[in-house]
């Protein structure tokens, strides 16, 4: 306690003598407070949405559309088995369509082998239906997707992963706000199916539990959703038409669901909604290299999609004043800048301060994190799981994920600084080169 | 002459070019032709009822003389049945061809008694008509679904068809071409009309349903999925756990029926089956597998029909007693493993080939050389002793097994034999090509068993 004491005293002295160091040091607070209103509003949304929620009577309407579930499935092998039992499974009166895509098919064909297996399991579920396209040519996700969309014939759309399974009531509560004409798309939490494997994917756990789970609803409910994931989407099919359909290059979830809000400033009414009840379960990387690996694209993507696609379209006069603060702040400023402002800070502290104040500085923002995220967790596990002791095991984790955030952080500079001096959307592996040069640059 | 059958008198005559080329002479009946048995170049049936077409067609195929002869119909309309009719009556200077053609066949057909028997009937039949091909009818009504029409007018309706096909395909006169159906028959009436039931595994009873069941993995509950759906939720019954997730809360049971009498679950129900005719119950497996074909004549068959006569050695080796060739090699392996066993015990093998008998046929008629063969199996019977085994491998190929034979009586007998042949070689006039060969036991290696033995000993004769 005492040593504690001591290097807390010499920290104030080195202030005091380094007049500009409390300059830097309000850099803090600037980084920090920053993100702590962010995570404020959020959830200030989310417990509005929750005691609504209780409040209201559920209410059950008669209103069960056929619905679409394109998957798109490459080299997942056996494992496309799981997410389409999963659909068959669903707890739902109306007729559920499967689309499965296979992209080069010659190369996959354990993958679609797989779903041939399946056909007579199919015939044995009322309602469901299993429809393989087997693609010869490569085109990538995007070619699948819209390959799928126009051979669906149900009302609501799914845009989903072939390494996706997801709860049997899913699409009874997607399916739900469809009820609404104004509804264009839902999504809903996902949840990391292969948690316990490796520290990494505890790890990712817990992110994908504060971010997709509380950031998502949060965001939703204020009506700025950031992005409906390409693994688990869920649209209106005559708007999704309407659009256009998925446009090719990388991040086409991300492109889609801003040319979604640029429909906003013309059609206010439309909305994209975050339905806590459908859950959707996909696994993530196990490895460091292969998390740094995914993490490199889908950052860097945010940068081609930001500077180059929607250069224009990011503005008031399109997607309402509303839509782009929030993407000034979240989009912007918290996936793009803060990044490169933690990497110089950090930099710049530890060549200018003494070691030990530079070690006590980061122990403070470590400590700061370690407690926000502890708050959270744990509103999280009171109000929101649905799992809850599944969900307390993450608790173990907890110490560690500060760094874990750092060193996403760190990464997430270098991806978007890849992407702006290597064109990095273009070595993406969700589709051949070919296609993806067709897109903007 | 044209015999034409016509129902109504004022049936539109045959155009006179017919009349120019042919001799015509009409009949409404068969009965009236029947007596007086003008010999037809074809039978000509007009009219458009079917029933009369049948009768009339079916009178021709029974007849005892002119089963075969070439039979038209006028009628365009007439749903064409290759059964047993030639088709449509043809122009005239086709028909013409057409019945010079069959005239020309008919001449080349060794004409004797045969031709009195079923078989002989089918063949001068298919002989006829060197395209022809018998095709099964698709008859519902029928117990075995399928019939052989033509069969069943050349036996006169009195084999069983299948059986007689299975008989002829047996002794090589028919070759299938295609294999049209298979189907399963009643194992006591070979009746086709049957009918499949699923019953319970367990007490057999029909009253099964199938089941979707839920398998809870919290606490194992089983139990139908009725009552775990709680308004759009799935809940377990017993530990009241929300099931979310195939595969992680919850899964199905391979057990997808339950039978309502005895509450057995079960994975698939037994088949059984029961025969619409006879109505004996079976199993599926006990069902007897059918094989429907269409066939033709084979080479024996047209062998048959321009000799007169199949070629067969079995008859001229009758008198030789051959036992069964697996009861041979049986028997030769007990000697050979006995031999092998005690020094003392010795035996020997001895095989006659005749390579030529085919092309002797074409030298001497067949009764002759059939004679020829009796005679040394006459003598060669008079060879063996009691114990001595013999048996035929192939049509040409005799083996003889001698017990207590050693090296130096094996020796002896190949003078005797060859003693005897030499009759029969004079009287072949030396064109006859036999080969003997053989061995005694104590030139047998130790891995050899009879069947390599046997196919060793064959191939050095060939």
């Amino acid at each position: 306690m005492e040593s504690l004491n001591q290097a807390w005293y010499l920290f104030q002295a080195t202030l005091s003598r380094y007049q500009d160091f409390q300059y830097v040091f309000m850099l803090i607070p600037f980084v920090l407070f920053f993100e702590l209103p962010l995570y404020f509003i959020n959830w200030m949304s989310a417990f509005r949405y929750l005691i609504k929620n209780a409040i209201e009577a559920p209410l059950t309407l008669h209103y069960f559309p056929r619905v679409t579930c394109a998957i798109t499935c490459y080299a997942e092998g056996k494992a496309v088995q799981s997410t389409v039992i999963s659909l068959l499974e669903q707890i739902y009166p109306g007729h559920i369509e499967i689309i499965a895509m296979v992209d080069g098919v010659k190369k996959n064909q354990a993958t679609y082998h797989a779903l041939v297996e399946l056909a007579p399991l199919v015939s044995q579920y009322p309602k469901r239906s299993l429809v393989i396209i087997p693609k010869f040519q490569r085109g990538g996700r995007v070619s699948s997707l819209n390959a799928g969309l126009s051979r669906a014939q149900g009302e609501i759309f799914l845009a989903l992963d072939g390494d996706t399974s997801f709860d049997n009531q899913m699409i009874h509560y997607a399916a739900a706000h469809f009820r609404n004409p104004d509804m264009v798309a839902v999504t809903g939490p996902m949840r990391v199916r292969n948690a316990r494997k490796t520290i990494m994917t505890r790890l990712q756990n817990l992110e994908y539990m504060l971010t997709m789970q509380v950031g998502k609803l949060g965001f939703a409910k204020l009506g700025v959703i950031n992005n409906v994931p390409g693994a688990f989407g869920i649209f209106r099919k005559s708007f999704l038409q309407q659009v256009g359909g998925w446009n090719t290059g990388t991040a086409e979830d991300l492109d889609l669901t801003l040319r979604i809000k640029q429909y906003y400033k013309r059609y206010p009414h439309l909305q994209i909604e975050f339905e806590p009840g459908a859950v959707s379960h996909t696994d993530v990387p196990e490895s460091l290299i292969d998390f740094l690996k995914q993490r490199l694209r889908w950052d860097g993507d945010l940068w081609y999609i930001y500077s180059n696609k929607h250069k224009y379209g990011i503005s008031a006069s399109m997607m309402g004043w509303k839509n782009l603060i929030f993407l000034l702040w979240y989009g912007i400023l918290f996936q793009i800048v803060m990044p490169f402002s933690i990497v110089l800070y950090t930099i710049y502290i530890a060549v200018k301060l003494p070691l030990y104040a530079f070690l006590l500085s980061m122990t403070l923002v470590y400590a700061f994190y370690f407690c926000l995220i502890t708050i959270q967790y744990i509103l999280y596990l009171i109000f929101i799981t649905d799992r809850r002791k599944e969900d307390c095991n993450a608790i173990f984790i907890l110490p560690i994920y500060p760094i874990f955030q750092f060193i996403s952080r760190v990464w997430s500079a270098l991806a978007i600084l890849n992407q702006i001096i290597n064109k990095g959307h273009l070595d993406s592996a969700m589709a051949p080169l070919w296609v993806l040069q067709k897109g903007k640059q | 002459m044209l015999i034409v059958f016509s129902q109504d008198q004022e049936e539109i005559d045959l155009s006179s070019e017919y009349k120019n080329l042919f001799n015509i002479s009409h009949f409404s009946d068969f009965s009236v032709w029947e007596k007086e048995r003008i010999i037809p170049s074809a039978f000509i049936i007009q009219g458009k009822d079917k029933h009369y077409i049948s009768t009339i067609l079916g009178k021709v195929r029974k007849d005892s003389e002119f089963f075969a002869s070439l039979c038209f119909i006028t009628d365009s309309a007439f749903p064409y049945d290759d059964f047993m009719l030639d088709g449509q009556l043809p122009q005239p200077t086709d028909l013409r061809e057409e019945i010079n053609q069959f005239d020309n066949l008919l001449k080349s057909l060794k004409s004797n008694e045969t031709y009195i028997t079923h078989q002989g009937r089918l063949i001068k039949y298919f002989w006829l008509r060197p395209d022809f091909v018998l095709q099964p009818y698709h008859d519902w009504q029928h117990a075995r679904f399928y019939r052989y029409p033509l069969l069943e007018a050349l036996s006169l309706d009195k084999s069983d068809s299948f059986e007689w096909l299975r008989n002829l395909a047996n002794s090589k006169i028919i070759d299938p071409i295609l294999l049209i159906d298979r189907q399963r028959e009643c194992t006591d009436c070979r009746s086709s009309h049957l009918s499949f039931v699923d019953v319970c595994p367990n007490c057999l009873s029909i009253d099964i349903e199938m089941q979707a069941s839920l398998h809870c993995f919290t606490c194992g509950c089983v139990d139908v999925q009725e009552k775990f759906l709680h308004s759009g939720t799935l809940i377990c019954p017993k530990c009241h756990t929300q099931l979310r997730h195939i595969g992680s809360d919850y899964d199905r049971p391979i057990e997808n029926y339950r039978c309502n009498s005895c509450s057995q679950s079960f994975v698939e129900g037994e088949v059984q089956v029961r025969c619409a005719m006879c109505e004996k119950e079976m199993e599926s497996s006990e069902l007897i597998q059918n094989e429907i074909r269409n066939w033709r004549l084979s080479d024996k068959g047209r062998t048959i029909a321009f000799r007169g006569e199949v070629f067969d050695l079995s008859s001229g080796f009758d008198q030789l007693n051959f036992i069964s060739r697996e009861l041979f090699i049986h028997d030769l392996d007990w000697m050979m493993v006995t031999s092998r066993r005690y020094p003392n015990v010795n035996f020997s093998l001895f095989g006659i080939y005749f390579a030529n008998l085919p092309e002797l046929v074409e030298l001497f008629n067949h009764a002759r050389l059939l004679q020829m063969l009796e005679s040394f199996a006459q003598q060669l019977r008079s060879l063996l002793r009691t114990p001595d085994l013999s048996t035929r491998t192939a049509e040409n190929m005799l083996w003889l097994l001698l017990p207590n034979t050693d090296e130096q009586g094996l020796f002896g007998f190949h003078k005797r034999i060859e003693g005897s042949m030499k009759l029969l070689l004079e009287q072949s006039e030396h064109k006859l090509d036999f080969r003997f060969i053989s061995i005694s036991s104590q030139k047998l290696s130790s891995k050899e068993n009879a069947e390599l033995l046997l196919a060793r000993l064959y191939g050095e004769l060939l």
